[in-house]
């Protein structure tokens, strides 16, 4: 059943269809991101798809890839039961350009998730009637779910309290002791180009 | 080329290399103990066994023994092939080898890991090679049971010293005879051995010798577990929490290619391995050189400081003004500019730039004077990038005519990068004060004690940089740690002194720099790529 | 101000043109959850109303990518805090299936079983809650008192109340105790009594009723449009439930009914949830007549599976088992799924990335009330200020999962 939604999708949008496949059943569809909206707009509206529910959408970045981030949104269909998973690729290694049209108009529940994918990885929603962070605050610097934003960073509105404004030797300094907010189990994230300076 | 296939991938191989020579270098993993591409195949450990299917119409090698079939609750007669050492067998054209596909294959690695472990002590969370321990990698990836054996494992001998910087535990040892290998045919002082047999069977030092020498780290890094450890990183970390990072050996002109391992929670840097390139260092790395990993941490400037006799602590900001005020209403002629032979070609690049931009023409060069070279690896030179120093500024006097000019009083001004003098420190200090000195450097020596004004720069471990060793092959070491103290790029305070004297900078970031350089037509090296030139199969 | 008691002829009061901006929260004795609504209002009646959410973000998805795959079992007890167990175990069930593994039957069961008596214990919060706000404070303490019930047979099982971090890649921290079914039998129905006793003081109360009836209704449509899933959706009358539309565990062998809404109003929402706890009961019944007494609970993979403790302190390969697992973690296959179980609140989806590594690349979570939360402003526009607390806690927005 699903896999004829595949089909029928690259029979209308050959061209714009960068490759498919099914791994662990999950349909999965990676456009242009110029063809983002239209697809949309047709998975919505093509009677025999009628994706209605925008079940999620979220961002995900590769550092070391080109284009670097990639855009994921999960749709369902209510009448017909059926998913299919749709993802666009965008932003240069420097995330730059790094942005889709909107689909709100579409969807209305796109509305906060876009706002969400904005807040959390940077990625700018073109027509979006209100993009702006939601999650985050606004005085926030960056995005948090990049790779190359650091998991220890904080970013407080209220300073921390020093050892000296505490006239005690305080147990944890920010950001909070050597041993947390550290994985172990990675070695290390990938570096878009080792050496190449910009680390200076 | 003659091809073979390992489980049905196609694999070239020069004629005479070995199944696991010929697969490694295509980037295929056929797991071993023993084997090392840098040493010769004892084929005594088993576990590269593979099976070789018979060419069609003949009968392969076949051994009769009895399979207990379930079904029948009986023992029957099977014929099972005969498996090879893929270390030792060479690859012939069209061979049809089989790995993981084969049944035989995978219950003989099954079965040499239980024998590999049935006397291996429960030692992980004491040791340091866990975490990179091929008996787990292993165990995980091909072994996968519980243990049988219900009896005392055998007992050998803990934490002997072999000598000076190496400890060795037989309880943990695998007898794959590479440390003794490496020391008979890469150290050529074959001073390891093993006595005894079967579950007793240990390493030994011969008698009357200690493992000494300049390459007994390699020992260690050899070792497949965790028996062999050095008593440098012994106790000092667990290997999960280091990261790594491409650096190249600071400790002569051979440049060889290292894995910096560092904790980022404390930067601070731990241990350097050796990172395999063919054309440089092929597996190994010197004593001397591994433990240059310390000078990250050892003798280092992290402060900016003004005075000479005072060494006050200050900013970065406050010793440049000091040096504008040093060096602003001085002839240009009378400044004189020192290149360092332990910097990367980016510093001194820089300060090839300021002279240039000054106008003087008192161009010289530091470095560490020349010491101890061998055969193998170690150099006399026991500077990492004189090669670069050389080609940046062919015009550059050696050190000795500066400190004629300056007894001479020919140069009353000094902008000096890097600390170390060919000379004896102190002789060479006490030289240097009668003219006034700024000092660029990431670590205390002769140039740094008698400084006006001391700018901290970053060590090779904390900012990317390029090399050229000896043989003239331009190296990129990477950033590991992040900069300690107040401490900057030393090319960051070039162009920051030579903006505070009014010179005009075009460049403020390292790529800038480095495309500048290429333009620079005055390089006769040809670039080398920097990285492994090798295939690295998960750590041989 | 002028005092109130002025008399004024009529004609003679002139209410101000300009709309009032008024701001409920984050902090609010009437919202359950921090959550912040600016208000434009004109006299009563809301003209716009911005929701503001984020208060209780502590970047979930950010951490996951720092600890190995186990490692998250912790955090997503705090997503929606209420049914943690219906995320341990919806998370397990998307590792599991970039795996490719299947649990035992009896786990399968067991999960089930756990999954229902969250579920029950996350209605009855909203519910009780949504009561308390209106002021009925007496049906609160007794639905708070029949989700203790169920905690305590949590609590039985697990060993914790509220965060269990009882799920495991491949199986359940532990095997189902010997009294846990007696437990459920036992329980189940005075928990039904309780919720019964609650229910007839609301539901014949006048202003209970007329505060919910006809307030904040949407459309089939538009809630499928919003994204909307759950209780939420099904109270506008669109039937979709993912154990049923999609039945994974064994949710195709027990039987149960998906209850609807007609209107699609606040009552209806209301009394969905109360309809489903019933269905939990039906199905907690049969899962106690079909669940096998013995057998496996984990699958026996070493590759996810941590060895026995006991063999880990004395023999290598066990170490090396254990060793692997905590230090570096399970390896995930590489690549991606999408994986959504029926949470407390509607689809609790996970978006997985595995490089091959023993740490997640990305877990991304579709927490349900997220989209549910994004269509509050819509509900309340055009209403009045009132109509903002029942509808607010019909919706049964949680901070620890729409924030992330």
């Amino acid at each position: 059943m699903s896999k004829l939604v595949l089909e029928k999708l690259k029979l209308a949008y050959e061209g714009a269809i960068l490759e498919t496949h099914s791994n662990h059943g999950d349909d999965t569809a990676v456009v242009k991101p110029e063809s983002w909206k239209e697809i949309a707009q047709y998975l919505r509206s093509d009677p025999q798809l009628d994706f209605d529910m925008p079940t999620d959408l979220c961002a995900v970045d590769y550092p070391g890839r080109t284009p670097r981030m990639e855009v994921v949104m999960h749709l369902y269909s209510t009448t017909r039961k059926h998913r299919i998973r749709v993802k666009t690729r965008v932003g240069d290694e420097d995330l730059d350009g790094c942005e889709v049209e909107s689909v709100t108009s579409i969807w209305p529940g796109m509305d906060w998730l876009e706002r969400e994918v904005f807040d959390m990885n940077g990625v700018t929603f073109k027509g979006h009637p209100d993009l702006r962070r939601i999650l985050m605050y606004p005085e926030f610097e960056g995005h948090p779910l990049r790779k190359d934003y650091p998991c220890q960073k904080t970013q407080p509105l209220v300073e921390y309290r020093t050892e000296e404004e505490a006239g005690r030797p305080l147990a944890k300094l920010p950001p909070f002791g050597h041993d947390e907010g550290l994985a172990f189990g990675r070695k290390h994230w990938p570096t878009a180009t080792p050496g190449n300076g910009e680390e200076n | 080329m003659p091809t073979f296939t390992y489980d049905g991938k196609t694999i070239p191989f020069e004629p005479g290399e070995t199944i696991i020579h010929a697969a490694w270098r295509a980037g295929v993993e056929i797991p071993h103990y023993c084997w090392h591409p840098g040493l010769s195949s004892p084929a005594n450990c088993r576990m590269c066994l593979i099976e070789i299917m018979p060419k069609p119409g003949t009968r392969g090698l076949a051994l009769d023994i009895l399979e207990w079939d379930e079904s029948i609750k009986d023992y029957k007669p099977v014929q099972k092939p005969k498996l090879q050492p893929a270390c030792y067998i060479g690859a012939a054209e069209g061979m049809d080898v089989r790995g993981d596909t084969s049944n035989h294959v995978k219950e003989a690695r099954k079965g040499v890991q239980e024998f590999l472990l049935l006397n291996h002590p429960v030692d992980c969370p004491i040791c340091d090679q866990s975490g990179e321990c091929k008996l787990q990698d292993y165990w995980l990836e091909h072994g996968q049971y519980q243990k049988r054996m219900r009896d005392e494992p055998v007992h050998k001998p803990k934490a002997v010293v072999f000598g000076p910087t190496i400890v060795y535990d037989a309880e943990r040892c695998v007898m794959c005879t590479r440390c003794i290998r490496f020391m008979e045919e890469v150290a050529k002082d074959p001073v390891l051995d093993m006595r005894e047999r079967g579950n007793l069977n240990e390493i030994i030092v011969a008698p009357g010798r200690q493992l000494e020498g300049h390459y007994t780290f390699m020992t260690e890094h050899v070792c497949p577990v965790g028996a062999l450890t050095t008593k440098d990183f012994r106790f000092k970390a667990r290997v999960w929490f280091l990261r790594t990072a491409n650096s190249i050996c600071q400790g002569c002109a051979t440049g060889c290619n290292a894995h910096l391992d560092f904790d980022p929670r404390y930067n601070k840097a731990y241990r350097y391995r050796p990172r395999d390139n063919m054309q440089v260092n092929k597996f190994w790395m010197c004593d001397e050189g591994m433990l240059t990993y310390k000078a990250a941490h050892d003798v280092r400037i992290v402060e900016a400081r003004v005075g000479v006799a005072s060494r006050k602590a200050t900013t970065v900001a406050q010793a440049i003004d000091e040096a504008k005020k040093l060096l602003a209403s001085v002839p240009k002629d009378s400044i004189a500019i020192v290149l360092h032979a332990r910097y990367s070609l980016e510093d001194n690049w820089a300060m090839r730039q300021l002279a240039t931009l000054l106008g003087t023409k008192q161009i010289y060069w530091s470095g560490l004077p020349d010491g101890y070279h061998d055969d193998i690896l170690i150099h006399r030179d026991k500077n990492s990038n004189t090669a670069g120093v050389k080609m940046l500024a062919p015009d550059a006097k050696p050190f000795s005519a500066l400190l004629d000019d300056v007894r001479a009083a020919r140069v009353s001004h000094v902008i000096a990068l890097g600390g170390s003098t060919p000379g004896e420190p102190e002789t060479d200090a006490q030289v240097m004060q009668s003219a006034q000195l700024v000092s660029i450097s990431a670590h205390e020596g002769a140039l740094t004690k008698g400084a006006n004004v001391l700018l901290p720069a970053t060590s090779w471990a904390e900012h990317s940089g390029t090399y050229v060793n000896a043989k003239g092959m331009r190296q990129l070491s990477d950033k590991a740690l992040e900069p300690q103290g107040s401490s900057l790029p030393a090319w960051q305070h070039v162009a920051a002194l030579a903006r505070a004297l009014g010179l005009e900078v075009t460049w403020t970031k390292l790529k800038q720099i480095r495309q500048e350089m290429a333009l620079d037509a005055v390089d006769g090296a040809a670039d080398h790529a920097s990285h492994a030139v090798s295939p690295t199969v998960g750590g041989i | 101000m002028e005092p109130l008691d002025q008399e004024l002829e009529e004609g003679e009061l002139v209410l101000p043109a300009d709309s009032m901006h008024l701001n409920l929260g984050p902090s609010h004795p009437a919202m359950h959850g921090t959550v912040r609504i600016v208000l434009e209002l004109s006299g009563e009646t809301i003209v716009k109303a911005d929701v503001q959410i984020g208060y209780l973000h502590r970047g979930f998805e950010k951490m996951c990518e720092r600890g190995t795959w186990a490692q998250v079992f912790p955090y997503v007890d705090r997503l929606n805090y209420v049914s943690p167990m219906l995320n341990n175990v919806g998370y397990a069930l998307a590792v599991e299936k970039m795996c490719g593994l299947v649990v035992p039957d009896r786990c399968q069961w067991y999960r089930m079983a756990l999954g229902e008596l969250a579920r029950i214990s996350d209605h009855l919060t909203c519910d009780g809650a949504m009561a308390m706000e209106l002021g009925a404070f007496t049906p609160f303490l007794w639905f708070i008192k029949a989700r203790e019930m169920v905690w305590d047979i949590l609590e039985e099982e697990t060993g914790a109340r509220l965060t269990h971090s009882f799920g495991r890649i491949g199986g359940m921290a532990k095997p189902p105790t010997a009294a846990f079914k007696d437990l459920i039998r036992g329980t189940i129905p005075k928990i039904i009594d309780l919720v019964e006793e609650g229910e007839k003081m609301l539901l014949k109360n006048r202003i209970f009723l007329d505060r919910l009836e006809n307030v904040g209704t949407i459309s089939g449509k538009d809630a499928v449009a919003l994204g909307w899933t759950g209780p939420c959706l099904r109270a506008s009358g669109v039937a979709y439930d993912v154990r049923r539309s999609h039945p994974y565990l064994k949710y195709d062998e027990v039987e149960f009914d998906v209850p609807v809404g007609t209107r699609g109003d606040t009552l209806d929402r209301f009394l969905v949830r109360l309809a489903e706890i019933r269905q939990s009961q039906r199905i907690l019944a049969q899962i106690c007549d079909m669940m096998p007494d013995d057998g496996p609970v984990n699958c026996d993979d070493p590759r996810v599976m941590l060895p026995e403790k006991h063999d880990v302190y004395t023999t290598i390969e066990a170490t090396i088992q254990h060793f692997k697992l905590i230090m570096e973690g399970a390896k995930i296959p590489a690549g991606e799924v999408y994986s959504y179980t029926e949470g407390g609140n509607g689809e609790l989806g996970y978006y997985l990335v595995s490089d091959g590594t023993g740490t997640p690349y990305r877990v991304r979570i579709r927490p349900p009330c997220f989209q549910i939360t994004g269509g509050l402003s819509k509900l309340i526009t055009g209403r009045m200020l009132s109509d903002i607390v029942p509808t607010f806690g019909s919706l049964n927005m949680i901070g620890g999962e729409c924030d992330h």
